[in-house]
């Protein structure tokens, strides 16, 4: 996993070219406000996915930052579209989606959409700099095929529910138990390190 | 079905670790103060949104009973979507939990007037006075709500 930001990271967006998109204005603006003060010097701002495709024809970007609750076509919609008939150069980038509020309904949509992260409205800067710094950092592979096209939906690996085998041989079980000995003393730790030199 | 895994280059990765740059807390200062001067035209749009729903699904709104889930949905948004800075006074939650209850009266296709009603009140209490309300009494308030969302 990518290390966490911290306050006296230095971070780096002037060479960034962003997209927001938010169908309301007044959270377009907040959103605009944020990114700007991250350093980011080529914004462009979309009111509506119909604009965000447009802009997306004839830019490249580095990072989109898009609402999910949009009249017309959603932002679950837009990330599927770029996603999969986007053009070849945005077709990967990092998606980020802000939502007030994930509808029962549209769970299975979100985990879906292909996006990279999901933020919760209202968006506050800290927040939103660790996902980007979060996003801009992760090692995930991109998964395409007939059903879903984005980022690979299993990172945490952190093995199967308690209680049950799993469904890959390799998985890890959930319960571990009680500690069975107690821990090693750290000159013990310390020799698992030590080069040893081994006959071949 | 086939399945391709691969690892498209990471564009923003490159260039996030570019020399040069600010420090995060510098980017977060910066952003901060952005957003400070949307202020007082988010709380204006907050406001206009929560009397627009007053209107609509207030419990004196005299078309209330024939307007739609989606519509009080979508109009509670809009509140969401700038209550970061009503985020002291509760506005934010009260707003999400409304939400939910709506959420939900649409997945059983029946409105609970009574739960719009306490959501409602809360919002315009929470807007005049949350900040100021002692932290139990307004935590307190919230999660009353969340349990008349769910109920």
């Amino acid at each position: 996993m990518p290390e966490p930001l911290n306050s006296s990271t230095r971070i780096n967006l002037e060479r960034a070219t962003v997209l927001v998109l938010d169908d309301n204005g007044p959270s377009l603006d907040i959103l605009s406000g944020v990114v700007s003060g991250f350093g980011v010097r080529t914004l462009h701002r979309a009111e509506s996915v119909k604009d965000a495709q447009a802009l997306i024809k004839i830019h490249t970007f580095d990072l989109i930052i898009s609402d999910v609750q949009m009249p017309e076509v959603d932002g679950y919609e837009f990330i599927q579209w770029l996603r999969r008939e986007g053009p070849e150069t945005n077709r990967y980038v990092p998606v980020i989606l802000v939502t007030g509020h994930t509808r029962t309904a549209q769970v299975f949509k979100n985990r879906d959409a292909g996006s990279n992260f999901t933020v919760a409205k209202p968006i506050t800067p800290k927040v939103l700099l660790e996902r980007i710094f979060w996003v801009a950092r992760e090692e995930r592979a991109f998964i395409e095929c007939d059903t879903y096209v984005g980022p690979d939906r299993r990172f945490k690996h952190e093995g199967p529910p308690v209680g049950t085998d799993g469904r890959r041989k390799d998985d890890l079980q959930g319960d571990v138990g009680d500690a069975q000995e107690p821990n090693m003393s750290q000159d013990e730790i310390n020799s698992l390190m030590k080069i040893a030199k081994v006959q071949i | 079905m086939t399945v391709r895994k691969f690892r498209p280059p990471n564009r923003l990765a490159a260039m996030i670790k570019d020399r040069g740059g600010i420090l995060a807390k510098d980017a977060i200062a910066a952003a901060e103060a952005n957003v400070e001067t949307l202020r007082d035209s988010s709380l204006a749009a907050l406001d206009e949104a929560l009397e627009g729903i007053e209107a609509r699904f207030g419990a004196t709104a005299p078309g209330r009973a024939g307007e739609d889930f989606e519509t009080l949905y979508t109009m509670t948004l809009k509140i969401i979507d700038v209550a970061g800075f009503a985020a002291d006074a509760g506005v934010d939650e009260a707003a999400v939990s409304l939400c939910a209850l709506v959420d939900g009266c649409a997945d059983a296709g029946v409105w609970r007037w009574d739960a719009v009603d306490v959501h409602l009140s809360a919002l315009r209490l929470l807007r005049n006075v949350g900040a100021s309300l002692p932290a139990d009494q307004r935590r307190g308030m919230l999660d009353g709500l969340h349990k008349v969302a769910q109920r």
